[in-house]
């Protein structure tokens, strides 16, 4: 199972008003794990009241930076980002598993492509390590940028993808579409649709001569610009897709606390939903498993090894108490929010509540 | 652009997920369980396989079944490594059930699961002997690239990636299977054999699709984890199996 291992912040950079840019350094040790492909994110974890809480955050580094960057853009109600863009500062040090992800494709130096990338908002950030990357290391390819945000002042890395431009002359072209904001010409205010892309393939953009195309925006962006490149001949191989966190709650809800009643009775009564219905059935609190049990009252509950391994019948218990016999899958901070293998899992208590849907 | 609709809706509309994070609880669920019967089919069929290897009649036959056993094998690693994003204990996966182990020649269980594993019914059935295995790894070969490709479309995208990338290799199973069948029906005892054995398994496989109308698709396909019913895919699958199996004169 991935570990967490430290890193340093060297640096914390305000990008624009509500983002920053975060420079990270591995342990002389760690720095093997934290090679990162483009493209790539980092899972961080930090305590907040006693209460861990996990975020993940896309690399904007390009592999020949030599460092580890992470850009932040504080979410409304969201703890994470926003204890990050306030309270951190060089100095501190930050707990993130090694480089996940697969929103990439393969380096081939010799082989000249035409790459189209579009971002919504602080979607640039793994779309700019892609950048960076196959600018420096495929020197006959070329990129093209669709890069959506309500106004000049929220464009994350604007500077940056100027620079960009300059250094790598004819091969970086960026398009910015503003919401909220007008431009010389029109079709480059509002939002990406259908519509918009159908433009943007007519007279700026030949999707014929694209290899790959990367999104990675919030979702009904990623919906439109998918359908429209499918319409345009690209196959479903040829588009990558980064769904960024928004569907993330800002704050883990704490496990309701059981009361401890005399539980004394020889069964257990569950309430088990699954799939917004709720079934309401007794099974004896030892000798068979709430999985089992559900199972035999005919929900379609999941599973798979039923050895406490893959954790596919994973649930979550919102009253009573249960015991697992083995747990090789959840973590500590899983369990502590309430989370059960169930093929692993007895009553203690006379009653249960457990959910499959949280 | 800030603007977000619930996850299930943008699934529902042909939406890609590419991180373990990002999935709900329901789809985390159907994924791992999707994926552990892949994996466990893989290693059951992989490990009945390996058996049939010293039954192989030559060289090449050697060849092709080792090699069989040795993709399917890898195919199960590069699902199980998935799987690990999610937390699964691979080491302990691959080791948590005896794959070889299969039920006697008669039982008749159906479609239904069977004992600790989540392998498709199909595989809990031994084999006899090579002309029984070819047949097997026709027949069954044809269903595994019916189901990879409606699997490549997954809306879990490093999944589908990996089903994309296996799809070609189990394609070539199936090949190796049919050149390795029309050997067998090149003489008369050959072919009354591979027709015994055709009998046998023809309807098991068959099973394997599950049911017409399965209530599970629907919940699948909201997910955007399936997009074919069952029985579109049977269909397909018979239509490929039929046209080989005729043209070998091994059905009418």
């Amino acid at each position: 199972m991935a570990r967490f291992h430290p890193l340093t912040v060297t640096d914390v950079r305000r990008e624009t008003r509500d983002a920053v840019v975060v420079t990270l350094a591995p342990a002389e040790e760690d720095r093997g794990i934290f090679d990162f492909t483009q493209g790539q994110y980092l899972t961080f974890r930090h305590k907040f009241d006693d209460e861990e809480l996990r975020r993940s955050y896309s690399i904007c580094a390009g592999k020949d930076e030599g460092v580890l960057k992470v850009g932040i853009k504080r979410v409304d109600g969201g703890c994470f980002s926003t204890w990050i863009n306030e309270n951190l500062k060089a100095g501190d040090t930050l707990e993130a598993m090694p480089p996940m992800g697969a929103f990439f494709t393969a380096i081939e130096p010799d082989i000249a492509k035409h790459y189209l990338g579009f971002a919504g908002g602080s979607g640039i950030t793994p779309v700019l390590s892609i950048i960076k990357t196959v600018l420096a290391r495929e020197p006959r390819s070329v990129f093209t940028l669709v890069y959506a945000n309500r106004q000049i002042s929220s464009i994350m890395f604007r500077e940056e993808l100027d620079d960009l431009k300059n250094l790598y002359l004819g091969r970086l072209s960026v398009l910015h579409i503003l919401e909220s904001e007008a431009q010389e010409i029109d079709l480059f205010t509002g939002r990406i649709d259908a519509e918009k892309c159908k433009a943007l393939f007519k007279s700026w953009i030949d999707i014929k001569s694209v290899a790959t195309a990367f999104i990675c925006g919030p979702e009904p962006m990623m919906l439109a610009i998918a359908a429209a490149l499918r319409e345009h001949g690209m196959r479903d191989d040829q588009i990558k897709f980064e769904l960024f966190a928004s569907a993330q709650p800002g704050r883990a809800r704490l496990k309701v606390e059981s009361a401890a009643a005399a539980d004394q009775g020889a069964s257990c009564e569950a309430t088990v939903t699954l799939d917004g219905a709720t079934r309401i059935f007794k099974f004896p609190k030892h000798g068979k498993s709430l999985l089992d049990a559900a199972l035999e009252n005919t929900m379609d509950v999941p599973y798979a090894c039923k050895a406490g391994v893959c954790s596919t019948c994973r649930a979550k218990v919102l009253e009573g108490e249960v015991e697992m016999e083995a747990n090789h899958a959840l973590e500590d901070y899983e369990v502590r929010q309430g989370y059960v293998l169930t093929c692993q899992c007895y009553p203690l208590t006379d009653r249960i509540v457990v959910s499959y849907d949280q | 652009m800030s603007e977000t609709m619930p996850i299930e809706e943008y699934l529902q509309q042909g939406g890609m997920l590419s991180s373990p994070d990002n999935v709900p609880p329901r789809y985390r669920g159907e994924l791992l369980r999707l994926t552990a019967s892949f994996v466990d089919s893989e290693l059951a069929g992989s490990a009945g396989f390996a058996d049939i290897i010293n039954d192989a009649p030559g060289i090449q036959e050697r060849i092709s079944a080792a090699r069989i056993v040795l993709e399917k094998t890898d195919h199960a690693g590069q699902v199980l490594k998935i799987m690990e994003t999610f937390g699964v204990d691979g080491g302990r996966y691959a080791a948590h059930h005896p794959w070889a182990a299969r039920l006697a020649r008669d039982a008749d269980i159906g479609a239904a699961r069977h004992g600790g594993d989540m392998r498709l019914a199909v595989f809990h059935y031994p084999l006899e002997g090579w002309e029984d295995a070819v047949v097997m790894n026709v027949l069954m070969g044809a269903a595994s690239v019916v189901q990879l490709k409606e699997l490549s479309r997954i809306s879990y995208q490093p999944l589908a990636e990996t089903f994309r990338a296996i799809l070609p290799r189990e394609r070539r199973h199936a090949e190796l299977g049919a050149a390795g069948l029309a050997r067998i029906v090149a003489d008369d005892e050959g072919r009354a054999t591979a027709q015994t054995s055709v009998a046998y398994w023809y309807p098991r496989v068959a099973a394997s699709f599950g049911h017409a109308g399965s209530a599970r698709f629907e919940t699948l396909s909201r997910f955007g984890l399936r997009h074919q019913p069952n029985e579109t895919l049977l269909a397909e699958w018979r239509a490929d199996v039929d046209a080989q199996l005729s043209a070998l004169g091994l059905i009418r």
